[in-house]
């Protein structure tokens, strides 16, 4: 059965209760989707001259695609004994009907990014699927949580919201992948939602293997409590197009966030990542690496800002950008920015670099048997090798190797 | 004549510079020839030149290995016919262990991809056991007496020069060459470790290798014993000999040679080649 709610264009508050009507949802919900709604109306799109909005037009952002309603399960396989130890890891349709207590108390609750405010609000007005993770106070989940969304259309809009909240003291690990198929231009705009409870362990990686013409405008927040601990991992391999704005929220003293990113574009793929970490609080650390393999004539732009803010003390912070360009018509364009609003800081540190592979370093690898593109994959996956040491997941680490292959090729005999 | 590498009237130039001038250099499988030359003179450029870098044009000659012309084939196919040249500076690829390095290098060499293999049967492939290999690794290590922690670090980042070079041998242990370039194997390398490396060439030795012995120092020739001694200069082999010829070189320097073969007194920059260590 399909039904059709309204297209992105033709979005309002009666197509968002239809929403509601069709998923059969209780009033908070709908009064909550009503309140994002009036949200993403009072907050305009961006115009383009915003610094986060400059690299990416979005006029041709495809907004006739129909609203998906009947967005398929998320697949999920949950390790052994966590279900026992009252761990939820659901579609987020299924976990409002069967813990809505629980949603209820964490979905919604935090405002986006300001420059992604608008399509935060859109998608949590209009979410029609998405993954929802809860590990109580004090549970260590053992094994790799895998959540899959296998997408069967591209010619729709898909505004899904996956919310992990990781309670007091729990531990978890979690890998959230997205599949659409290629050809038609679908908009995409999932948002993510991470809370790390005081020490709590995030390990959220997120793999994005949308189709070639799709268009993916995200949106991720994290919010790192006390002495809590979070690793993100973005691993962009699909999509036309690919914006995305990560907001980490340091606001818990002594906690610890680290932003890994791993892209692979090609063709006339155009990526383009706004971070902000807000470290607000005293032994704060967080640090981001971001590494970019561009072929044909993609690019890829970063404009990443770390807020120190007014009396924190003892902060450590680095953001790092690297981009290897592997065609002379691929560009980058990485952006770090520092707002330092504290004195007593232990470190806040850039780097940002793009080029193409050291000739000397092509034939090394040639003058040993290895023909130009089988050097070339080797160095490329060498490159990567800053994120992927970092990656101690093994699931997660092999899948990741794998989706990335499309891209970079094949590195097995690489041991 | 088919087991030879043969060098002749070779011209090679690097934007303007006209480096090689007509070089003629023979190296049969199963002979070690050492190659000695002033600062400057040319022989990196010989062994790049051999090895196919872009960047070293050939104006005029020829490079034959086997009766088969080299200089029309792309560095890895150089490779593949048993070519291989030990970097004087070897470059780091950073990311990439050893032991992920030389497997890779030892699949393209001894198992390689079939060229008509593509889709299923190609991403099937995977070379060499890992196991086998493993065991491969473990022993030229030991040979070359390498820690073994070499094997997961990355390729020659943060190596010391002397370790660079040890890594070099490792990889023409491993791949075990037909005809071999050593440039400069032996420089930076400390007393024992020269040892090391010497023992670790002559283990690898076999009939069926050549070797071209780039070097300055006396001291390498005690180990690794050539057959004969080359003297590059002026962009050509002046002068051939036995193993003699090393120590009158050393004994009298390269004016000498000059002067033997007719040609001007050198220039300061060239008389200063690295201090010969001294002959016992
Ligand atoms: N890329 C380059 N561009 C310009 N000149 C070059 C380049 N590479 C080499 N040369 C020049 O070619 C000449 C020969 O250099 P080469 O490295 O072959 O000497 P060499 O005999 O190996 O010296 P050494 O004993 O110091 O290693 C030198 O004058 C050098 O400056
Ligand atoms: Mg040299």
């Amino acid at each position: 059965m399909t039904t059709s709610v309204a297209t992105a264009q033709t979005l309002d508050a009666e197509a968002i209760s239809r929403i509601s009507d069709h998923l059969d949802e209780a009033d908070w919900l709908r009064s909550l989707r009503g309140e994002w709604w009036a949200r993403a109306s009072a907050t305009p799109p961006p115009t383009g001259d915003e610094e986060e909005w400059r690299r990416t037009d979005l006029a041709p952002l495809p907004r006739q695609g129909e609203l998906l309603v009947d967005a398929p399960e998320v697949a999920i396989s949950l390790p052994g004994g966590a279900a026992e130890a009252g761990v939820v890891v659901s579609d987020l349709r299924a976990a409002v009907r069967d813990h809505p207590d629980l949603v209820q108390r964490w979905l919604g609750r935090s405002q986006g990014q300001a420059s992604h405010a608008h399509f935060w609000a859109l998608a949590q007005a209009g979410w029609t699927g998405g993954l929802f993770v809860h590990v109580p106070r004090g549970v260590a989940v053992d094994g790799t949580i895998v959540a899959r969304t296998v997408l069967d259309r591209n010619d729709v809009t898909y505004l899904p919201i996956t919310l992990v909240v990781a309670e007091e003291g729990s531990s978890v690990t979690v890998l959230d992948e997205v599949v659409s198929p290629d050809g038609g231009a679908a908009w995409y705009g999932g948002i993510v939602e991470i809370r790390a409870e005081q020490a709590a362990h995030v390990r959220y990686a997120n793999l994005q293997q949308l189709g070639d013409a799709a268009w993916n405008i995200g949106a991720q927040r994290v919010v790192v409590g006390q002495d809590a601990t979070v690793t993100t991992l973005n691993a962009e391999v699909g999509s036309r197009v690919t914006k995305l704005g990560l907001d980490v929220d340091m606001s818990g003293k002594g906690g610890t966030s680290r932003l890994l990113g791993m892209l692979a574009a090609g063709d006339d793929q155009h990526i383009d990542i706004n971070a902000h970490q807000g470290l607000a609080a005293d032994h704060t650390t967080s640090d981001l690496l971001y590494l970019s393999a561009l072929y044909d004539r993609a690019r890829a732009a970063f404009y990443g800002v770390t807020t120190v803010e007014v009396g924190t003390k003892q902060t450590a912070s680095y953001q790092e950008c690297r981009n290897l360009l592997l065609s002379p018509k691929a560009g980058a364009e990485p952006i770090p920015v520092l707002e330092i609003m504290a004195n007593d800081i232990l470190r806040c540190g850039h780097g940002a670099t793009a080029g193409a592979i050291d000739p000397a370093q092509l034939f090394y690898a040639q003058s040993r048997g290895l023909d130009p593109d089988a050097a070339e994959r080797m160095i490329v996956r060498g490159f990567f090798e800053q994120v992927v040491a970092q990656i101690g997941d093994v699931a997660i680490r092999e899948r990741v190797l794998a989706a990335l292959a499309r891209r970079i090729g094949s590195t097995e005999g690489m041991a | 004549m088919t087991d030879e590498l043969v060098i002749s009237g070779l011209e090679v130039s690097i934007g303007a510079n006209k480096i090689l001038k007509g070089l003629d250099l023979t190296v049969r499988q199963g002979e070690i020839h050492a190659l000695m030359g002033p600062n400057g003179s040319g022989k990196t450029s010989l062994a790049y030149t051999l090895m196919g870098h872009p960047d070293y044009i050939v104006d005029a000659g020829s490079v034959t290995w086997r009766g088969q012309d080299l200089l029309a084939l792309p560095p890895d196919k150089r490779a593949k016919l048993g070519i291989f040249l030990a970097f004087q500076y070897p470059s780091a690829i950073p990311g990439v262990t050893v032991a992920s390095f030389l497997r890779n290098i030892y699949n393209a060499i001894h198992h390689p991809k079939p060229d008509d293999e593509t889709g299923e049967t190609s991403i099937k492939y995977t070379g060499i056991p890992l196991a086998k290999f493993r065991k491969l690794m473990e022993e030229k290590m030991a040979l070359l007496k390498m820690d073994p922690s070499f094997a997961t670090r990355y390729v020659n980042e943060g190596f010391s020069g002397g370790e660079k070079k040890r890594l070099e041998m490792l990889q023409m242990a491993i791949v075990a060459p037909q005809m071999a370039v050593l440039d400069e194997t032996d420089s930076g390398l400390d007393i024992d470790a020269l040892k090391n490396v010497a023992d670790g060439i002559n283990a690898t030795l076999s009939p069926e290798m050549g070797v071209l012995m780039i070097t300055h120092y006396q001291r390498m020739l005690n180990y690794v014993k050539p057959q004969f001694v080359h003297v590059l200069l002026d962009g050509r082999v002046v002068m051939s000999g036995g193993e003699e010829l090393s120590h009158q070189l050393e004994a009298n320097g390269y004016d000498w040679v000059r002067q033997q073969v007719g040609l001007p007194a050198g220039t300061g920059d060239e008389a200063s080649a690295p201090e010969p260590v001294s002959s016992h």
